[in-house]
């Protein structure tokens, strides 16, 4: 039992690794059910009306590009796929070259026109001030896009005068922005419709969000990602990934398990032995 | 010197890997190919910190720190700093007059600096007292409304005999353990301590769904890196 408790831990990343890339090359693929807090963000976005301008707001980087990438492409593939309109802001500094690379594969996928369809005002600092500006003047907080073109000279933005004449706010998010930014200064201020996707540490402290209301669905981790490809019967890196996920959690499981009997196994015939 | 050895033979595998994707045409010999095996060997030398501390890993970390410096330098520079502030004087149409108003963030932001001199420290004070002053201002209303206010409510459902009713009752005794544990003005003793205990409990409860998540997110970027190793470097999947 000593020898078990005193495992190198390059046993257990092997282990750990092993049971990632073996689903992964395998293909297996397991059945998603949908939960109730994702399910909720998608029917958001099926109460909306074609032509109705949603807002989505990129708060994350590369290093939780794995869990929030797929979560951007699933939501804005059902964005687009109900004709609805796009505009896309950053309110991190790593995010503006994430939030491109996703609008240029759905701009291809969809065959969207910039300006018409979706329009990506790029990066703004100030975190909540941002967002208080963009209540009061949205052509204030953001008077170019991410290009220098004015935001008057662009269809889509053209009118767009206050986060009130968003019909639905997205925020993607890897930080606090979802909890210390929009929903004290955004949601709860101009009262619009407001879902979320999180990285799955963030998910339990937004929960309570989702009781009061002022959260109206939301997306924990790549689990959320991959509910939201089978909501949108679209399966893509989010739920061939999930295979990977439930292999690993076993692993892990097992390992937590079997090192729990080990320390109590030991720990009683220590005091055995001293006795 | 075992460990020597063993990471220059890594060295040695990850370049005859290279060289066969490319000689094979698995990957193309372009800047899209290049930027892929850059991606896949920082990747690896990263993750070899697992096998022990060494100066892939370590040469890896330092890349990584400075790219993402001057990656959100340029984000903080061209569109807000040139863009919103030094064009604004720089780049005037005929007929159009400078914002002077953006003279007084950028005196504050300036005074910020002042911090670094021994001498001029004292004016940062001014700078400071002004975020601080603002930020409680916005912060403290907005964060009573969204954080207790808005919480009360979902918090006192009525109790029905439904499994929806059940949620809320778990909910409220959670609320009120982890409160009264949280109270330190009386001794947890009584009917006080056998309260704090229960809050205990949801807290001990609150952690593992935490860590539980945490793990879950862990593995998801693990997923992330193992599906660009084998499906965009090697082509495997």
């Amino acid at each position: 039992m000593h020898k078990l408790l005193a495992i190198d831990r390059r046993i257990i990343f092997t282990l750990v690794f092993i049971s990632v890339a073996g689903p992964l090359l395998a293909g297996i693929s397991l059945p998603i059910t949908p939960t109730k807090e994702v399910k909720a963000a998608y029917n958001q976005f099926e109460k909306l009306d074609a032509g109705d301008i949603v807002l989505v707001s990129f708060a994350y980087g590369a290093s939780t590009q794995p869990e929030m990438q797929p979560m951007a492409r699933a939501m804005l593939r059902h964005a687009f796929r109900r004709d609805l309109k796009v505009v896309a802001i950053c309110l991190w500094p790593e995010a503006p070259g994430l939030a491109q690379q996703v609008l240029e594969e759905m701009a291809a996928e969809f065959d969207l026109e910039y300006g018409v369809d979706y329009a990506f005002m790029g990066y703004k600092p100030g975190t909540f001030s941002v967002i208080l500006n963009m209540g009061q003047d949205f052509r204030s907080a953001f008077p170019q896009d991410q290009w220098g073109t004015d935001t008057g000279d662009l269809d889509l933005t053209r009118g767009l005068r206050s986060l009130r004449d968003f019909d639905l706010v997205l925020d993607l998010a890897a930080g606090d922005s979802i909890e210390f930014w929009w929903i004290p200064y955004g949601q709860e201020k101009y009262g619009f419709p407001f879902v979320a996707g999180c990285t799955a540490v963030m998910a339990p402290d937004l929960y309570p969000f989702l009781d009061s209301g002022q959260l109206g669905g939301l997306l924990g981790g790549l689990a959320g990602a991959a509910e939201y490809e089978t909501l949108i019967d679209n399966r893509g890196s989010a739920s061939m990934g999930m295979s990977a996920q439930s292999m690993a959690h076993l692993v892990i499981a097992v390992f937590v398990v079997i090192g729990n009997i080990a320390y109590f196994v030991a720990r009683r015939t220590s005091s055995e032995q001293k006795s | 010197m075992r460990d020597t050895h063993f990471l220059l033979g890594l060295l040695l595998l990850f370049a005859a890997v290279n060289i066969g994707l490319v000689a094979s045409g698995i990957l193309v010999a372009d800047w899209t190919g290049l930027g892929i095996i850059v991606a896949a060997g920082m990747t690896l030398a990263l993750y070899s910190f697992l096998y022990k501390d060494n100066p892939l890993f370590k040469f890896a970390e330092h890349v990584f720190v400075g790219v993402a410096a001057a990656y959100m330098f340029g984000q903080y520079w061209y569109p807000t700093l040139y863009g919103e502030l030094i064009a604004e004087w720089t780049d005037l149409g005929e007929g159009e007059t400078p914002n002077w108003w953006l003279l007084a963030p950028t005196v504050l932001g300036l005074l910020m600096l002042t911090r670094f001199s021994l001498r001029f420290g004292w004016l940062s004070r001014y700078a400071f007292a002004f975020f601080v002053g603002l930020g409680a201002g916005l912060t403290i209303p907005r964060y009573i409304s969204s954080f207790i206010l808005a919480q009360i409510e979902p918090t006192l459902q009525p109790l029905t005999w439904s499994l929806e009713g059940l949620n809320w009752l778990i909910v409220l005794v959670g609320v009120i353990g982890v409160l009264v544990y949280f109270f330190f003005s009386v001794e947890h003793t009584g009917a006080a301590g056998h309260i704090s205990k229960v809050g205990i409990w949801f807290l001990m409860i609150s952690f593992g769904a935490s860590f539980g998540y945490t793990i879950m997110a862990r593995v998801s970027l693990l997923i992330g890196r193992v599906t660009f190793l084998l499906e965009d470097w090697l082509h495997l999947m």
